[in-house]
């Protein structure tokens, strides 16, 4: 493994991370036992745990409410249609634990993000490459968070991009939503490095801290609309991974609204520090 | 050790020394036996290490608490506090009583085991509460002066009052003035009715109009702000709210947490176990189980059926009614249990007072400061998320 590798954090499947150390990763744990091993004793390298499939299981839940340890847990939904009511079983344990609720954008990803918000826990949608039908329920996520006042926690990927329309660095889509090689390095099973919602590193040329560069040049390159695209810099070809060919034109309506988002911030505290002079 | 703190609202009696018209206790003579206090005390101690909890909390209540005397109250406290330390656990104790058989013989206990601070409750205008003799007036006298002689003792005193129809045909501003001014109390709360007894009957008695009821909590809110909350008189449940939504620390009542069924259990003078007062007070339906006969309260309430409702209540709500698209879900969650029970009956259904519950929601969220434009506060997955912690309702008519 490269030297650059080791700068990224390290999402490894349970039993890979044993060998971390004092290094720097994520856990990704899908069995209770996997889970408890984790709370009972966490390395100092470890960030947080990521937990998928298990959402259902509340004696897990049980567990993690009675853990010495405060070790933050991102819960991955796989389907967020018929998983959401199950985030009551957070409940308990989210008095020990902070938590985090990664929503993948597929139907009934609102109903998730709906109920994670009322029960306080920040939420990372992943999009992926969203159907039409999907995007749709993306926009009313997004009019959720911009306009919904009890929502306390941020909603990502909206919460971000609408900080780095409004000026901040938060960097583009792939580091927000932390599948950016060059810092995020996913691990599979056998120690291979992966690609975000992809295969192994195996045939790709490039090093990870250059894969979205390259993939956005290889994007250019190849004619993709990706040249011409107001957004490329928040983007970077997030939308055109792992299927280049993906049209990105509904997508573009969600940066258009958050960019509206976030020119209407701008005149609003324009306007109250007027009024305040 | 767990940073949760787990509740148990403990009724050594349900006896009590007065004739409330809305009462919906059933009220019997019996007394919780300092013999077996020991016992109790083993059961939660066993249950707060099964669960790694390291603080409880008792609420006493009745029926009438005051009706076992400070001499025993003294002795509780003792045998409690001494086992708990033994096994480095904590309780804390905190005292809900009508006030009426208050004397100083109190007021060590008061001071000692309640920290100084007691809550009670009186309505405004007092229609329902009654002695035995005398009545209502008789009740408002007698317990007014109870309530000056324990404020001249140096006890805190928090005071509960049921909204009722007289209450809203006087109006936020008699009934604000009547407890700022006329009590010269500077922490009370205001309750919607809870129903008891039999499912159907006690809401049906006290039936409140909801646009009116709403009305009545505008105008108090409003008052509160204008003359109360800058100078430091706390209103339940406008504080805590306004502290929850402006992301302080912050004490909510039971039903604007999550699920109650995770916060507190309510034991009876009995040991019999239920979800909270009013369960274990009107519906043997749903008793958890008792916890002189049975060894092992944890296992009690991971295997109860009865329990299993209480657990499973909000998900229900979520998927069967409309509460994901209201903007007060989170601090609802289809509202409380035994009110919809008590209602309609079942409790897999919303809470029938939620349009009232949601007015003041509509009012403490548009006190937010920076409502409108600004996104939401950042948290990242590193962020610590405020403290809050919860305090069952006390709701009671019966005290």
């Amino acid at each position: 493994m490269s030297e650059e590798a080791y700068q990224s954090l390290r999402i490894l499947p349970s039993a890979l991370a044993e060998t971390q150390g004092d290094l720097s990763f994520v856990a990704i744990v899908r069995s209770r036992d996997e889970l408890c091993r984790w709370l009972r004793d966490p390395p100092r390298g470890l960030k947080w745990l990521q937990v998928e499939g298990m959402l259902g299981d509340p004696y897990a839940w049980t567990e993690a409410a009675h853990s010495d340890s405060s070790v933050l847990l991102d819960l991955v939904l796989s389907d967020p249609s018929s998983e959401f009511s199950d985030l009551y079983k957070l409940v308990d344990a989210c008095t020990v634990h902070d938590f985090r609720v990664t929503v993948p954008a597929r139907p009934g990803l609102l109903k998730a993000v709906k109920l994670a918000a009322a029960l306080s826990f920040p939420v990372r949608v992943l999009p992926g490459q969203p159907t039409a039908e999907v995007v749709a329920e993306l926009k009313e996520v997004m009019d959720f968070y911009l306009h919904e006042p009890t929502v306390e926690a941020p909603v990502e990927f909206f919460h971000s991009l609408l900080a780095t329309t409004c000026g901040a660095d938060a960097g583009s889509l792939w580091m927000i939503l932390e599948e950016d090689p060059a810092a995020f390095l996913q691990y599979d099973i056998d120690g291979q490095v992966r690609l975000p919602r992809s295969g192994s590193f195996k045939s790709v040329e490039f090093s990870p801290a250059e894969f979205v560069e390259n993939h956005l040049k290889s994007l250019v390159q190849q004619g993709a609309e990706c040249a011409t695209c107001p957004w490329q810099q928040s983007c970077r070809g997030y939308f055109k991974w792992p299927d280049p060919s993906y049209s990105c034109e509904v997508v573009k309506e969600l940066f258009s609204a958050i960019q509206a988002a976030a020119d209407e911030i701008r005149r609003d505290l324009a306007s109250c520090a007027t009024a305040n002079r | 050790m767990s940073s949760r703190v787990f509740s148990v609202i403990l009724l050594p009696t349900s006896e009590c020394n007065v004739a409330c018209d809305h009462c919906f206790e059933h009220k019997e003579p019996h007394r919780l036996s300092p013999a077996l206090l020991p016992l109790l005390t083993k059961r939660l101690l066993d249950h707060l290490e099964n669960e790694r909890i390291e603080e409880c909390e008792i609420y006493w209540q009745g029926g009438e608490a005051m009706i076992m005397g400070p001499d025993w109250f003294a002795h509780a406290g003792e045998v409690m506090d001494s086992a708990a330390a033994k096994r480095g656990r904590r309780f804390i104790h905190y005292l809900q009583t009508n006030l009426i058989s208050y004397s100083p013989a109190w007021n060590d206990v008061i001071h000692g085991m309640f920290n100084g601070s007691i809550g009670t409750s009186m309505d405004y205008p007092n229609v329902y509460r009654k002695l035995f003799r005398g009545g209502a007036e008789a009740y408002t006298k007698l317990w007014t002066q109870r309530l000056h002689e324990a404020k001249a003792a140096g006890i805190e005193i928090g005071v509960i009052a049921v909204l009722h129809q007289a209450s809203l045909e006087a109006g936020p501003e008699k009934f604000y003035r009547y407890f700022t001014e006329e009590l010269g109390l500077g922490d009370f709360q205001v309750n919607t009715p809870f129903p008891g007894g039999p499912a159907k009957q006690l809401e049906n008695d006290f039936k409140l109009d909801l646009g009116e009821l709403a009305r009545f909590l505008v105008g108090l809110f409003d008052i509160w702000i204008a003359r109360g909350y800058a100078s430091g008189v706390s209103l339940g449940p406008f504080d805590g709210l306004i502290n929850h939504f402006t992301g302080k620390p912050a004490r909510l009542l039971c039903i604007w947490k999550e699920n109650c069924s995770n916060q507190f259990i309510s034991v009876d003078s009995k040991g019999t176990v239920a979800q909270c007062d009013c369960w274990v007070t009107s519906y043997p339906e749903y008793f958890f189980g008792n916890v002189f006969h049975e060894p092992d309260l944890t296992r009690m309430l991971k295997t109860s059926r009865a329990r299993r409702d209480f657990v499973e209540r909000p998900k229900r709500l979520v998927r069967d009614e409309d509460c994901l698209s209201c903007r007060y879900l989170s601090i609802c969650h289809g509202g409380c249990p035994v009110r919809t029970y008590g209602a309609l009956g079942t409790m897999m259904a919303k809470d029938p007072l939620l349009r009232g519950l949601q007015s003041r929601l509509r009012l403490c969220r548009s006190s937010w400061p920076g409502n409108s434009a600004m996104p939401p506060r950042h948290r990242n997955i590193n962020d610590r998320t405020p403290s809050v912690t919860v305090q069952p309702i006390n709701i009671d008519f019966h005290q």
